[in-house]
């Protein structure tokens, strides 16, 4: 039956599940809307690269059966998601590991589908070996990239070709292409969300986290992974909260930090339209009663580098026993990090994470005086697949920018949309948090989002 | 690319007993360049003796 005004495939989350709970929407049907609409558009956007639709309809029949039994699972239950290829899913393991095996599920797969999820299947990411797979499109202009290196993600919810994904971020994967592709993206802090069953490519770096059309998804998404996995030696035990009970919209009080200089000393490097409007959105939290206060972090031109010299040193250490086959076989990005990590010495790792700590303490210094920070979230709006190399986004790796230095401090990193540049692509906010402390920039984010309401605008695809 | 830099490279790449593939260098000299001239940087901060990286702390994790 339809019973929402907008598409079945772009209901949100949040949308969704109420209807599911009500008994008013049937994951059947809303799962046979997602693929309907896989079938009309997915040859041109290239998100998917394993589509599990009978697997798929199978897992949306035994949810309604559960359901119309009275056992709604929660939030989750019934929703259509994919995952990025990275995560190893039972029956499809991640294709960029190449030369190892996978684990089954992923612990963050296995808990969306103890939550009720659907499995829509495995989507595009940067650096496949299979070259012959088309690069994913984006949804908002079909000639340009999606970012990367969630890039089928990217493509796969702001097409409506799930409701929501999981990505991986290491040096922003999560949070460029939910800017590029006008998407709320999070990137939890380092720990919160279970790393076993992600294919490595640098385990000190490597953040798996969600992706969807609206921040109140996020967190519906986080609420069903977070948490300790005993399977993955880094993640932490803090407790975890209730993200969704915990947002509203608030931000009368807060003091959000505005690493001025950084974003000048960047400014050169980035489209005037994301500082145009990164500053509108910085103006919308003021007028919403948030003290803007700008702070100084000293060594954040410095966080890019150190992120870069212990991704390439880890994913060298990772890769040691495979290398000859990645060197011989692998995508270009992945053989120009196996030089880069060669050529990386002990020192030079060391310093790295000499500037990491020295960074994590200026940020804990910050943190003291404001509750989040808000800097913008890409260089420019995503550019055309015509003008990208197949190396060219590693070189936002070793340019000072908006995102490694997160990955390098693991704290909590949003991204929002704030608005469309000149030729009708998303920009986006990005904020960043305390660890373990993303209450506040989902709150931050959810408060801006219901303000301006970007998510109503949809892609024409 | 840099005479120095490729020579380092094919040093590294020997000992482990790679090769790189065909046009790998050419093709990625820039990036590799722009990657040297950044560990230089990196290692322009005084961060001082006692600035700590990775601690080992010797208590075993209860």
């Amino acid at each position: 039956m339809a019973v929402a005004e907008k598409p079945l495939y772009y209901l949100s989350i949040h949308e969704a599940q109420q209807l599911i709970k009500e008994r008013k929407l049937s994951p059947v049907e809303l799962t046979r809307a997602v693929l309907d609409r896989i079938q009309a558009v997915d040859g041109k956007l290239h998100a998917y690269i394993n589509l599990m639709a009978d697997s798929a309809l199978a897992e949306a029949r035994a949810a309604e059966a559960e359901i119309q039994k009275g056992n709604w699972r929660g939030p989750m239950h019934g929703i259509p998601i994919a995952v990025k290829d990275q995560l190893d899913v039972e029956g499809a393991p991640a294709r960029i590991r190449q030369f190892t095996k996978g684990v089954g599920d992923a612990t963050a797969v296995r808990r969306l589908r103890e939550a009720g999820a659907v499995m829509m299947g495995k989507l595009h990411m940067s650096s496949l070996p299979d070259s012959e797979l088309p690069i994913p499109r984006n949804p908002w202009n079909t000639e340009h990239i999606t970012g990367g290196s969630s890039t089928g993600s990217g493509a796969a919810v702001a097409g409506g070709l799930c409701l929501g994904s999981l990505g991986e971020d290491t040096a922003g994967s999560i949070r460029n292409p939910s800017a590029f592709c006008g998407l709320a993206g999070l990137k939890a802090t380092y720990g919160r969300v279970s790393r076993h069953g992600l294919a490595p490519l640098s385990w000190s770096l490597d953040h798996c986290g969600p992706m969807a059309r609206v921040v109140e998804d996020l967190a519906h998404m986080l609420n069903a992974i977070a948490g300790h996995d005993p399977k993955d030696p880094t993640s932490s035990g803090t407790p975890v909260v209730d993200y969704t009970s915990e947002l509203r919209e608030d931000v009368k009080g807060m003091v959000v930090g505005v690493p001025r200089a950084y974003i000048d000393e960047c400014a050169p490097r980035t489209a005037p339209i994301v500082l145009k409007r990164v500053d509108e959105a910085i103006d919308v939290l003021k007028q919403l009663g948030a003290k803007i206060e700008d702070v100084a972090v000293p060594t954040l031109h410095l966080a890019t580098i150190a992120n870069a010299v212990i991704y390439y040193n880890e994913f060298w250490a990772a890769h040691k026993s495979d290398a000859a086959a990645v060197l011989k076989t692998g995508a270009p990005q992945r053989r120009a990090r196996i030089y880069l990590g060669l050529l990386t010495g002990s020192a030079d790792y060391i310093q790295a994470q000499r500037i990491r700590s020295r960074c994590r303490a200026e940020l804990a210094e910050v943190f003291q005086r404001v509750h989040c920070l808000a800097l913008p979230n890409q260089a420019g709006p995503a550019p055309r697949v015509k003008d990208v190399g197949p190396i060219d986004t590693l070189f936002k790796h070793v340019v000072p920018e908006y995102h490694g230095p997160f990955n390098l401090t693991g704290v909590p990193t949003l991204s929002v949309p704030c608005g469309f540049s000149e030729n009708n692509l998303p920009t986006a906010l990005q904020l960043v948090g305390k660890p373990f402390d993303e209450v506040t920039v989902l709150r931050a984010g959810y408060t801006y989002q219901q303000q301006m309401k970007w998510y109503e605008r949809r892609p024409a695809v | 690319m840099n005479k120095l830099i490729e020579e380092n490279l094919m040093a590294v790449l020997k000992r482990e007993g790679l090769e790189p593939k065909a046009g790998d260098l050419e093709q990625f000299s820039e990036i590799i360049e722009l990657y040297m001239e950044n560990l230089k940087q990196l290692h322009s901060v005084n961060l001082g003796a006692e600035e700590l990286g990775p601690v080992f702390r010797p208590e075993w994790k209860s």
